[in-house]
């Protein structure tokens, strides 16, 4: 299928008569034929699944009904929404024709395109802002109830194993949050604009990694009432194959997931590199947008090795092979392995998309070119490149090969001289401009803090035997939180109020992101170094309960939580107001020079009347001296 | 600043804006490496070896060492934000300067950040290398580790087979930990001593640790191991060595009771 | 001006309600709150001078359909468990004299460091009346083992491995008729908060058998309170 609709065509598909399928599939069916298949297939496995022998030492036919359940559900979701339809209609020989594409891309449908298997890079990235702003209000009431058990020494609130599910059900939906919270909403709507493209390479696809996430979180929240992700969100074998079968869940949800990430990192991948206006160099390219592509890059090669180390704690479970059992000649190490090669790739393909749109904004608000372009470029493809080296830093107490301790702490330490080089971009923006003080303009600030101290906290945690010491304790959480919410999230919610006036056609609230940012900053350091606090006196994480010496640095650590809780429900009720009825906005608020802003609101289905040619890069702004 | 227009060739030290950074730099970069070692430090509490001396030491060095770098992005951002700001919903007029880069910043910046990361890789390299060798001392201690859920449980295999679910310990001898698990991993912490090691079902790992004050420290599991992990912790008592030959043959004889 | 304030606030008390409420409902959903007391019965001489003396009676089943747990209908009823109730409330500075009586088989320990009798007075036990220090590591059917946060209060550990029932003796409808009564007595320090759990492997799963029964609070472990008395 050619990917570059024709803008003369007009009709629209469906005339009078029987609706062809294609139109008449919708979330509903979806959901509808997910459900059925997943009951039937759970009724077949039952009935048909043979008994395991008496003297079997494993559950593992439960496992094997929920296992299959749950596939069932993903191939019905799938085929409900109509993800089957273009292959195969391609596998027939016949591929869609002109009217079904343009029905696909959501021409003409009003708010119903929002619930289709829409082809539109920019109804799909709307469908990746609400789900991200769904997933976000899940996490932070399940932050909020982690934060009111500990809020005095003898939790006890929460009984501890819906405790342990509950933290663990937190970490992984806030992880996989803040890896779509940038590249998908801003990658997806704002992204292909930004380069002067009609569309993203392969709209199919893009309309395929959405409706992957979709499908992947209902199994996650089934987990929550079959046992649930009791391990946290790494999940560490052997301890997930002891656990109930919420981690069959847990599994699904991580292998739908992981799919969806590499469908779009492949996707928004090659639209950067073949789509690009004319004119548009790779000097001209806007640094928002390699931090997109870094972050998705880095996800192709992390996120087959996180699927495959799932399929197989799927298969310890359910086929009682032992790829991670030491009794049947496995290793718990293997796991750890995989999983942090995984796991250090990913928290970079959080921060850096977040970091770029900063570096994307800083522009704009002190009206003064940005600050060393290479110099940023370096520092992306530096930390990218070292990031994929580093993830035994994560096992130096694990006992798996201690020799290897002082070379990864190496690749670690070297990490803060590309990460220095953003600070710098960042901070020699802001010098001598003429500083617009906006809500995404404080962002910057606030980035510039709390990525100094969870970048500072990172080097002790890099340090070996610094690490001896601080490891698994509440240090720890403390010093992600400071990269992932106080970096991640801060530049996401700045990006939020930035492109909102763009993607929804009104402006964000301007008092309510004031008032929201202070509460989330305030409380959010508030919190924070509260944890700090108890982690250096030596608590635990993921404990349900403490001793009372650390009664107090919970109780602040609560109190702000509680105020990050205010500050979000702010935010929530300014996205939804202004989405409502906020001042309309005009082309380009912001009097930016990217792409996005010459296009009208709301954006055309082409994104362009004819496709622009681009003459320098984004970043003129400033007079040239007298 | 507008009334102090710098031309290329004027010496950029002499601008405003850079004495005003440099007074916020001299300023602020005491005073963050004060507050945040103090405030660390404090909370760390007092050691019970010298392992966890010189991780205190460490993170000390550390954060004094990091203290100018915040405090210099620190004093730039400040002057930023002490210069013209302005609010309203139309963006103001541009900056008065275009400058895209500048090589001699760059460069710096480069330099000095590569020589801090070397700085902190050989201190931590050279304490590690003084952790790594406690493990081969010869007279040293030897005490069997064993997690399992959810209890730590402690095996004196010199001396007659004692064994205990609390740990004692001889004031300044060296003790090395042989480690290992039941069922799931475990992590092995002795909080004031500094050492921890994870237990690995079917492994057996290792760390040693010569404790040098008298008192009770703390157990606790450091990795996440099922239902009771935040229970999974107890006390260590560092004990004269007459107390601890009392307390031994003390546990012999109720372990031969058996 | 004032009217967006209030709406502001209105949609953060929504939000906060909402978030109380599933907090309720979640905290609510799973906790056993029932307690079991101590029984006072006069006072005990102990090798700590005379204190007073209370008693806890506790069972062990292989499945939850005994008493409460069927008459409920827990929602495992073929997991193994302690007695209905699995709370337990006892005095400071007192002597608990506690009676095990355990209706399971039972076979090896996962570490043999359970079948010793520990933290009693004495390091003794009786089993069905007669005094042991231990039991055979591969003849266990639960243990009692109590324990605690490294924190403030007071240290307390104790033991206490029940003989497994024979495999013989266990019918296949109900309960043996000869179950295993194993009885110790503890000395309580000051009050504080303490949890206990069940050593031998009697759960589900790959690794250990700890999974289900043993992982879940209510079956094989519980809260064990020293309170002021
Ligand atoms: C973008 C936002 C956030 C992200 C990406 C995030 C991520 C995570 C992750 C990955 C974990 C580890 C879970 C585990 O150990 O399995 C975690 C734990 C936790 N988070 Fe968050 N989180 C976010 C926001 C918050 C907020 C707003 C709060 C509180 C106000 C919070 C409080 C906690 C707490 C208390 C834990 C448990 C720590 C422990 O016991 O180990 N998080 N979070
Ligand atoms: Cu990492
Ligand atoms: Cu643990
Ligand atoms: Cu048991």
């Amino acid at each position: 299928m050619t990917t570059m609709m024709d803008r003369s065509a007009s009709a629209p598909g469906h005339a009078a008569g029987k609706r062809p399928l294609i139109e008449r599939l919708n979330i509903v069916t979806a959901l509808v034929l997910g459900t059925v298949s997943a009951v039937v297939v759970w009724q077949l496995a039952l009935r048909f699944l043979p008994e395991t022998p008496e003297t079997s030492l494993f559950f593992n036919r439960e496992d094997k009904i929920s296992l299959l359940s749950l596939i069932g559900w993903f191939v019905g979701f799938m085929t409900g929404i109509g993800a089957l339809i273009g292959p195969f209609r391609w596998a027939l020989g016949k591929d869609l024709n002109h009217d079904e594409n343009m029905f696909l891309a959501g021409k003409d449908q009003g708010i119903k395109r929002y619930f289709r298997y829409t082809t539109d890079h920019k109804v799909v990235g709307i469908q990746y802002l609400v789900i991200t702003i769904i997933i976000l209000f899940v996490g932070g009431t399940l932050a909020m109830l982690i934060r009111t058990n500990l809020g005095h020494a003898q939790g006890g609130w929460i009984q501890p194993q819906t405790y342990n599910a509950i933290v663990g059900w937190h970490g992984i939906i806030m992880i996989v949050a803040t890896i779509i919270m940038i590249t998908g909403p801003f990658g997806n709507f704002i992204m292909p604009i930004m380069i002067g493209a009609r569309d993203m390479a392969f709209p199919r696809l893009n309309a395929l990694s959405f409706w992957l996430i979709v499908a992947a979180v209902p199994p996650v929240f089934i987990s929550f009432f079959t046992g649930g992700i009791t391990t946290g969100w790494s999940a560490y074998n052997p301890l997930a194959s002891q656990a109930g079968l919420g981690m069959n869940g847990y599994i699904a949800f991580i292998c739908i997931f992981a799919i969806s990430t590499m469908v779009a990192g492949a996707n928004i991948t090659t639209t950067v590199v073949k789509m690009r206006a004319k004119g548009m160099t790779w000097n001209r390219t806007p640094i928002f947008i390699y931090g997109v592509v870094a972050s998705v890059a880095l996800a192709l090669p992390a996120f087959p090795v996180f699927f495959l180390s799932q399929i197989m704690s799927g298969m310890d479970r359910a086929f009682a092979t032992s790829f991670y059992n030491t009794a049947g000649g496995g290793s718990g190490w293997l796991y750890e392995n995989l999983f942090w090669i995984m796991g250090h790739p990913e928290v970079y393909v959080i921060l850096i998309p977040s970091v770029a749109a900063l570096m994307e904004m800083a522009p704009v608000f002190t009206r003064r070119p940005l600050f060393s372009f290479n110099l940023a470029v370096m520092g992306i493809a530096g930390i990218s490149g070292l990031s994929v080296l580093v993830w035994a830093h994560h096992m130096y107490i694990s006992g798996w090969a201690p020799l290897l301790n002082a070379p990864f702490m190496l690749t670690t330490e070297l990490i803060s001289i590309p990460t220095g080089m953003l600070f710098l971009v960042l901070i020699g923006t802001l010098w001598r401009g003429r500083l617009w003080m906006t809500m995404p303009t404080a962002s910057i600030y606030a980035l510039l803090w709390n990525f100094m101290i969870g970048g500072i906290t990172g080097i002790y945690l890099s340090d070996v035997p610094a690490d001896a010491f601080l490891h698994g304790s509440m240090y720890v959480t403390a010093h992600f939180h400071y990269t992932l919410m106080g970096a991640g999230l801060t530049g996401a919610l700045a990006s939020l109020v930035f492109w909102f006036p763009k993607m929804t056609g009104r402006m964000f609230n301007k008092t309510l992101s004031w008032v929201s940012f202070w509460l989330v900053q305030i409380g959010f350091n508030v919190t924070f170094i509260g944890m700090f606090l108890v982690g250096l006196a030596g608590q635990p994480r993921r404990v349900e309960s403490y001793a009372e010496v650390f009664s107090r640095g919970n109780l602040i650590t609560t109190m702000g939580a509680y105020t990050i809780m205010a500050g979000m429900l702010v935010l929530l009720h300014g996205v939804i107001s202004s989405w409502r009825s906020g001042v309309k906005a005009p082309m380009n608020p912001w009097q930016s020079k990217t792409l996005e802003w010459t296009v009208p609101n709301p954006v055309p289905l082409e994104n362009f009347e004819t496709l622009p040619v681009v003459t320098s890069d984004a970043y003129g702004y400033g007079k040239a001296k007298s | 600043m507008s009334d102090v227009q710098v031309s290329n060739k004027a010496k950029w030290w002499k601008s405003a804006d850079v004495k005003k950074t440099a007074i916020y730099w001299v300023i602020l970069t005491p005073i963050i490496g004060y507050v945040a070692t103090e405030v660390q430090l404090r909370s760390i509490g007092a050691p019970a070896s010298e392992v966890m001396a010189s991780v205190k030491s460490l993170m000390g060095i550390f954060t004094w060492a990091a203290s100018p770098v915040a405090g210099l992005v620190a004093a730039l951002a400040l002057t930023s934000l002490m210069g013209k700001r302005h609010y309203g919903d139309n963006p103001p007029p541009d900056a008065d300067h275009e400058i895209r880069n500048s090589p001699r910043a760059a460069a710096t910046w480069v330099v000095v950040s590569t020589l801090l990361c070397l700085f902190a890789l050989i201190t931590g390299l050279i304490v590690l290398q003084k952790d790594s060798e406690s493990i081969l001392d010869a007279k040293a201690i030897n005490i069997n580790v064993t997690g399992q859920q959810w209890v730590w449980n402690f095996d004196y295999p010199e001396s007659n087979g004692v064994r205990s679910e609390v740990l004692y310990l001889p004031v300044d001898r060296p003790v090395v930990f042989h480690i290992t698990s039941k069922d799931v991993k475990h992590s092995f912490w002795v909080v004031q001593m500094g050492i921890k090691m994870d237990a690995n079902p079917g492994y057996v790992t290792e760390t040693a640790v010569t404790p040098n004050k008298i008192g009770v420290f703390d157990v606790r599991c450091a990795e996440l191991c099922g239902l009771l992990h935040a229970y999974m912790q107890n006390k260590v008592h560092v004990v004269s060595q007459a107390d601890y030959d009392a307390w031994l043959s003390n546990r012999a004889a109720l372990e031969g009771a058996a | 001006m004032n009217k967006r304030f209030f709406a502001t606030l209105g949609t953060v008390i929504l939000g906060a309600a909402v978030i109380a409420g599933i907090g309720t409902y979640v905290a609510s959903a799973k906790n056993d709150s029932r307690v079991l007391a101590a029984t006072a019965a006069g006072t005990l001489d102990t090798p700590q001078g005379t204190l007073p003396h209370y008693t806890l009676d506790i069972q062990a089943y292989p499945d939850s359909m005994f008493g409460g747990h069927g008459a409920n209908g827990g929602a495992h009823p073929d997991w193994v468990s302690y007695g209905d109730i699995t709370n337990f409330e006892v005095p400071a500075h007192s002597a608990i004299t506690i009676t095990v009586t355990n209706y399971d088989g039972g076979e090896t320990l996962n570490n043999d460091y359970f079948g010793k009798v520990r933290g009693t007075i004495d390091g003794s036990a009786t089993l069905n009346g007669v005094r042991i220090t231990s039991v055979a590591p591969d003849h266990v059917g639960h243990t009692f083992t109590v324990h605690g946060i490294a924190s403030k209060q007071s240290e307390l550990f104790f033991s206490v491995p029940m003989q497994a029932v024979a495999e013989e003796d266990m019918p296949e409808e109900g309960y043996t008729k000869t179950p295993n009564v194993t009885v110790f007595t503890v000395i309580t320090g000051d009050a504080g908060e303490y949890i206990w759990n069940c050593e031998y492997p009697c759960g589900d799963g790959t690794v250990a058998k700890f999974g289900n029964a043993m992982s879940s609070m209510g079956y094989m472990s519980g809260h064990f309170n020293v309170v002021q008395g």
